[in-house]
């Protein structure tokens, strides 16, 4: 069993090592590689709150979109590091405030409510631009270089894995498997359930958020319904699950090959890809219904038998 | 006249129309074992729902330790020292034995330790159980019956100053009842903590508390020793239309 510490050495290392490739990469490997980190900084984020209570929300792309706008809109005014972070609190308080509101609700009435959420959200942010700013969608005028975008979404997906893993060690993560497996078993032996889920909600937030607003600038043209997509939403939740949502590795494996999938099915089937990858997660949910980290699981498993 | 550790006053639910529990006034002391017996659907289990936290009732107070807490969510019963088990043991199946112990220490028991004794780690408390050699093993995995001994162990993980104990011996054998009685007066014991006890098997309890009282329709109608509680008028009356001679049983 990898101790704390060697998990996160390994994860700064294999930071490192990706933070070489916009120098080895050619542009299209480069944007693959961008949108494969992008999925797993979002996968993650989403099971460390999600996998662990088994909540299920759909508010990923309500977060990562908030995110977007914040560099849209204050992308004249603020540095883009600023942005960044800027979008990743502004998500986080939402979450907080959200979350206060409506984390007593479980099953199938928290998802519903979160992926309402999302769609409130876009919605007044359309109807704000419409109004009052007299537009559309928003250009972002002078973005900064692919690598430095580049740069940003990977040291995001890093520290989200970092701080999966250092939540899973600590009480917090205790706290929330204890609410994944009897929410109110937990509180007789002293949680405060409530403050728990709110935090790590939260937490979890503030990476789509800051995620949206550095891919944003990527984007350059942004307006609600491409940041606030649900398909996003709906891709990190899949992502997680295929991979294994109570695992880290799991959804990091499960985004590049969802992602390197996705582009290989677009590429070569551009009228059936969509059709060819529902199957796919019908194929995958019913017969792998534990992740890709089952696979892990149970190979280990014959190992040990063996 | 000390202060009682846990009191509930006046204490009242109402579903709808429908009264489980009818103004119940119950002192308990530390180092008390107290037994709370009753016919079926006589309201223990949404009386112990409130005076776990687990539910609000609708009228009355729950004192503990002189602290006004009605109303309070149930993490705060527990950090203020109330832990239970409940009826059907509520084990976290996925981790194993000795992560359900922990559990409690970690959060409840964090604030409040004993002055004195060897129940810090979770590995004493299952060693105390008699779990030593299934602490790795996933909860789920377990025996019913060692499933119930499991919820005591975190309920002590919880390191209480009163346990309520749901109906822990349905489902035992006599010899496993009488050995978890055991345990439990140890606990008591050398802990001094005040026991609730429940059970709707009249005997087995009756031969191991110093205190009875009966609950039916919701009602308190005998508080005692349980010698005299088994030759109450309203008891034995209580009981006929149930499973009958309580007096007998007791004896």
């Amino acid at each position: 069993m990898m101790t704390l510490r060697d998990s996160i050495l390994a994860t700064l290392l294999a930071a490192l090592a990706l933070s070489a490739m916009p120098w080895l990469l050619s542009a299209f490997a480069l944007s693959l590689t961008l949108t494969c980190l992008m999925y797993a900084g979002l996968a993650v984020s989403w099971a460390m709150f999600c996998g662990a209570t088994n909540y299920l929300s759909l508010a990923t792309a309500a977060f990562f979109g908030m995110g977007a706008y914040v560099t849209a809109w204050g992308a004249e005014a603020l540095p883009y590091g600023v942005a960044v972070l800027l979008g990743g609190l502004v998500a986080a308080a939402f979450a907080a405030l959200v979350g206060a509101a409506v984390l007593h609700l479980r099953g199938a009435y928290f998802a519903v409510i979160t992926f309402g959420l999302g769609e409130l959200v876009r919605h007044a942010i359309t109807y704000y631009e419409k109004s009052y700013a007299g537009t559309v969608g928003r250009v972002i005028s002078a973005p900064p270089e692919a690598a430095t975008i580049y740069h940003t979404v990977l040291l995001l997906s890093a520290l989200a894995v970092v701080t999966a893993l250092a939540v899973r060690a600590s009480r917090l993560g205790l706290a929330l498997r204890g609410i994944g497996a009897d929410e109110e078993r937990a509180r007789t032996l002293g949680v405060n359930t409530r403050r728990a889920k709110v935090l790590a909600f939260s937490l979890s937030a503030f990476f789509a958020g800051a995620l949206g607003a550095a891919m944003a600038m990527r984007w350059t043209y942004i307006d609600p319904l491409s940041v606030f997509n649900p398909f996003i939403g709906f891709q990190t939740v899949l992502i997680a699950m295929v991979g294994g949502a109570h695992t880290i590795l799991g959804p990091i494996a499960s985004a590049v090959l969802f992602s390197l999938l996705t582009e290989f099915l677009r590429l070569q089937f551009p009228y059936l890809f969509l059709i060819m990858l529902g199957f796919l997660l019908i194929l995958l949910v019913l017969y792998l219904p534990g992740g890709l980290a089952s696979l892990f699981a149970r190979w280990r498993w014959r190992k040990s038998n063996a | 006249m000390r202060e009682a550790l846990l009191s509930a006053r006046g204490v009242s639910v109402r579903f709808g129309g429908l009264v489980a529990v009818d103004e119940v006034d119950l002192d308990v002391h530390a180092g008390e074992l107290v037994g709370v017996i009753g016919p079926n659907g006589a309201g223990k289990t949404t009386f112990f729902h409130t005076l776990s936290g687990v539910l609000s009732p609708t009228a009355g107070r729950i004192l503990v330790a002189g602290e006004d807490l009605t109303g309070r969510a149930a993490h705060v019963y527990a950090t203020h020292g109330i832990a239970r088990t409940f009826q059907t043991p509520r084990v976290f199946k996925e981790m194993s034995a000795l992560d359900n112990v922990r559990f409690g220490l970690e959060f409840a028991g964090r604030t409040r330790r004993h002055a004195h004794d060897a129940f810090d780690e979770p590995a004493a408390i299952l060693e105390f159980l008699g779990l030593a050699e299934v602490a790795a093993v996933p909860a789920g995995g377990l025996t019913p019956s060692r499933q119930r001994l499991l919820e005591i162990g975190m309920a002590l993980g919880a390191r209480p100053r009163v346990l309520l104990l749901d109906e822990v011996a349905a489902g035992l054998t006599h010899a496993e009842v009488d050995l978890t009685a055991q345990l439990i007066r140890r606990v008591r014991d050398e802990l001094g903590l005040a026991v609730i006890w429940i059970e709707h098997a009249v005997r087995v309890l009756m031969s191991y508390v110093e205190r009875v009282a009966v609950l039916h329709q919701g009602r308190k109608i005998a508080d005692g020793d349980p010698r005299a509680v088994a030759r109450d008028p309203a008891v034995i009356e209580a009981y006929l239309g149930d499973e009958g001679e309580p007096e007998r049983r007791a004896a």
